[in-house]
């Protein structure tokens, strides 16, 4: 390998990709207008969806009202947004509601069934343990709001029993609380966009690292052929292993600024653009990206990218035509995309094997950086496995380069 | 100077098996003469000249391009080649300037020899007033001239042309016609292949009849006129291959 001529092959396949609409496209108009777009419209919807749900006032039956205490009844009829009724009036208030009422339940009818014992005033009186059973519907997201609405009244009026009762033997309250533990009704606003946002990032790095690489790898070798300038490289007294080298490399390059244009565009959104929309919930979503996560992230994206752009170059190679070239690597996109959405199935969890699977343990290991947790042992088994994939696969270009049957397919 | 001795190549194909391309050719073009390889499509002319300028392996046999065997040093041999085909393509994102530089430095020229070889050849081509254009934006015989001046930019001895006028319009095919007498003229040696006799006639000082790979006839076209019994290239080559 002759460094200087493939630093003049490098420079020049550069100039001529980046005067490439369909390479700019790609590398910069999707990261740099696209993305920020989507973030900001998936957010917008996201924050009307939550706050419709929060504000919805949630419809709630209570079984058994009569025997639960007047006090717990008081604190549900005054809770912001729920609207009670016993079943009683629930059923008078409609002819139809006759049946069962998990059935309604399930039916939509409303969102929550509180089931009081017969025994509860009582038990609370005698000191004696009782349940209070609530029924939701987790398939219906208004349901699953409802319940954390039912339980913050449930739970300040267990406290306040617990109290009472402390009370009447002459104990502090604060016996039973050594510490205070704060908690903040996050979890499914978290679950519904912050983990979502988490996990559509590798994804989103991924694929524009792979799109980044496709129309420069294409027009590098496929393209070559189909203008006829093909024949006057090999030709040329540079070596074909400097042609495969320097084109490579040009591959590598757009994939690679494709792929961080990418990351910071969506930390850029998400961070700046979320925020402002709604700050309360736009925070939550926040994502975490500090100097050594974006450096790890870099880290797992070079060998990948160093895969993709072997690979694409070795299709582009063998295809007699440009046309043909894009086919195949529509191809590949899909073989590239399942290993990246895998990553996003729940109970997918990192171990040496998965570490392996290229694209799957990049896509796994940023997954895991951006919220938080970082295995180096993984992250080493993963660059060190993507470096020999990504060599194989040169290799196979090479080969491929050097291979008369190949370069003068027809 | 070019010498052809015996060539072979054999393609395999999947429905047609072993396929011999060019079947022992052998040939020799002298310095300041131009050589024209003459037959019908697929006759071999592509294959033979492919293997001259290196970019296909000969099965079996040797060729040498002054005195340097192309196989045992094909990067001696490859500065030695100016090579040009009917269907060479430009890339349109460069300027003619920047393309021609690129394949200075291909053929390991230095960068102050590049400007001045460019500026020589772009006066002798007429080429100034575009050379800093992208080659999308030329018209054909523009672009004519910026294959032209690629393939001669480290000015070789030695000058392939592979069907150059094929699928051209009559000026761009001008130019080019014009280009390989000049080529001649500075004493370089010239080959090239076609099927069309006319132009074979006008320009070849000898030519060589091939067809399904093997060299029917091979002398200058006086020669080839006379020993068939034919007045023109197109009845004698009949008679040759005997078709």
């Amino acid at each position: 390998m002759h460094p200087g001529t493939v630093w003049t092959i490098y420079k020049k396949e550069l100039t001529d990709t980046l005067r490439d609409r369909r390479t700019l496209i790609f590398m910069l108009a999707i990261p740099m207008v696209a993305i920020p777009l989507l973030i900001m419209a998936i957010s917008q919807l996201m924050m009307s969806q939550i706050t419709k749900q929060i504000e919805y006032e949630s419809m709630v039956i209570v079984q058994g009202a009569e025997h639960a205490t007047d006090d717990l009844m008081a604190r549900f009829r005054d809770a912001g947004t729920l609207k009670l009724l016993t079943e009683n009036e629930y059923r008078a208030s409609d002819s139809t509601h006759k049946g069962d009422l998990k059935d309604a339940l399930i039916a939509g009818d409303f969102e929550a069934l509180v089931v009081i014992p017969e025994t509860f005033d009582s038990a609370i009186e005698s000191e004696t343990p009782t349940t209070v059973e609530i029924y939701y519907d987790q398939a219906e997201m208004k349901s699953e709001f409802t319940v954390d609405k039912l339980r913050d009244v449930l739970d300040p009026y267990k406290e306040h029993v617990v109290e009472q009762r402390l009370k009447s033997r002459n104990i502090p309250a604060d016996v039973i609380e050594p510490f205070d533990v704060s908690k903040h009704n996050v979890a499914p606003m978290r679950k519904l966009a912050g983990e979502k946002v988490g996990a559509m990032l590798p994804y989103i790095v991924i694929l524009m690292c792979f799109m980044g690489a496709i129309y420069p790898a294409i027009d590098l070798a496929a393209g070559e052929k189909e203008r006829g300038t093909l024949e006057t490289l090999l030709v040329s007294p540079a070596s074909r292993g400097d042609f495969v080298v320097g084109k490579y490399l040009v591959i590598l390059t757009t994939s690679l600024i494709a792929a961080l244009m990418s990351l910071g565009s969506l930390t850029f959104s998400i961070n700046y653009m979320v925020k402002g929309l709604a700050s309360e919930i736009g925070k939550m979503l926040m994502l975490q990206l500090d100097v050594s996560t974006v450096l790890l992230i870099i880290l797992v994206v070079l060998p990948m990218a160093g895969i993709f752009a072997a690979l694409l170059l070795s299709v582009s190679v063998f295809a007699r035509s440009f046309k043909e070239a894009q086919n195949y690597s529509n191809a590949l996109m899909m073989l590239i995309i399942l290993p990246a959405i895998a990553s996003m199935l729940p109970g997918v969890d990192m171990s040496y094997q998965l570490a392996l699977v290229p694209v799957l343990n990049a896509s796994m290991i940023i997954k895991n950086a951006v919220s938080g947790t970082v295995q180096w042992n993984y992250v080493a088994t993963a660059f060190a496995a993507s470096v020999v994939y990504a060599a194989i696969l040169l290799f196979f270009a090479k080969k491929w380069f050097e291979k008369e049957s190949v370069l003068f397919r027809t | 100077m070019i010498q052809a001795n015996n060539l072979c190549k054999v393609f395999k194909d999947k429905k047609r098996g072993e396929v011999r391309a060019v079947d022992g050719v052998s040939f020799e073009c002298k310095s300041g003469k131009v050589f024209g390889l003459l037959g019908p499509n697929g006759a071999g002319k592509t294959t033979t000249l492919r293997m001259l300028s290196t970019a296909l392996k000969p099965t079996s046999g040797t060729a040498f391009i002054d005195g340097i065997d192309v196989e045992r040093e094909p990067q001696r041999a490859r500065k030695r080649i100016g090579f040009l085909s009917g269907n060479t393509g430009l890339y349109g994102r460069l300027t003619a300037r920047e393309m021609v530089r690129y394949f200075g430095r291909l053929y390991g020229m230095q960068k102050d020899v590049i400007a001045e070889r460019i500026d020589k050849i772009f006066t002798l081509l007429d080429m100034h007033d575009f050379a800093d254009v992208r080659n999308d934006k030329l018209s054909s015989g523009m672009k004519q001239k910026v294959s032209i001046a690629r393939s001669v930019v480290h000015d070789p001895p030695v000058m392939v042309f592979d069907e150059p006028t094929t699928g051209l319009d009559v000026m761009s095919s001008r130019t080019i016609v014009g280009f390989i007498k000049q080529c001649c003229n500075d004493g370089k040696c010239v080959i090239f292949s076609t099927h069309i006799m006319s132009e074979a006639a006008r320009l070849c000082n000898r030519v060589a009849i091939i067809h399904k790979g093997k060299l029917y006839a091979d002398g200058t076209v006086h020669e080839i006129l006379s020993s068939s019994g034919c007045d023109n290239l197109e009845d004698a080559f009949i008679k040759i291959i005997g078709e």
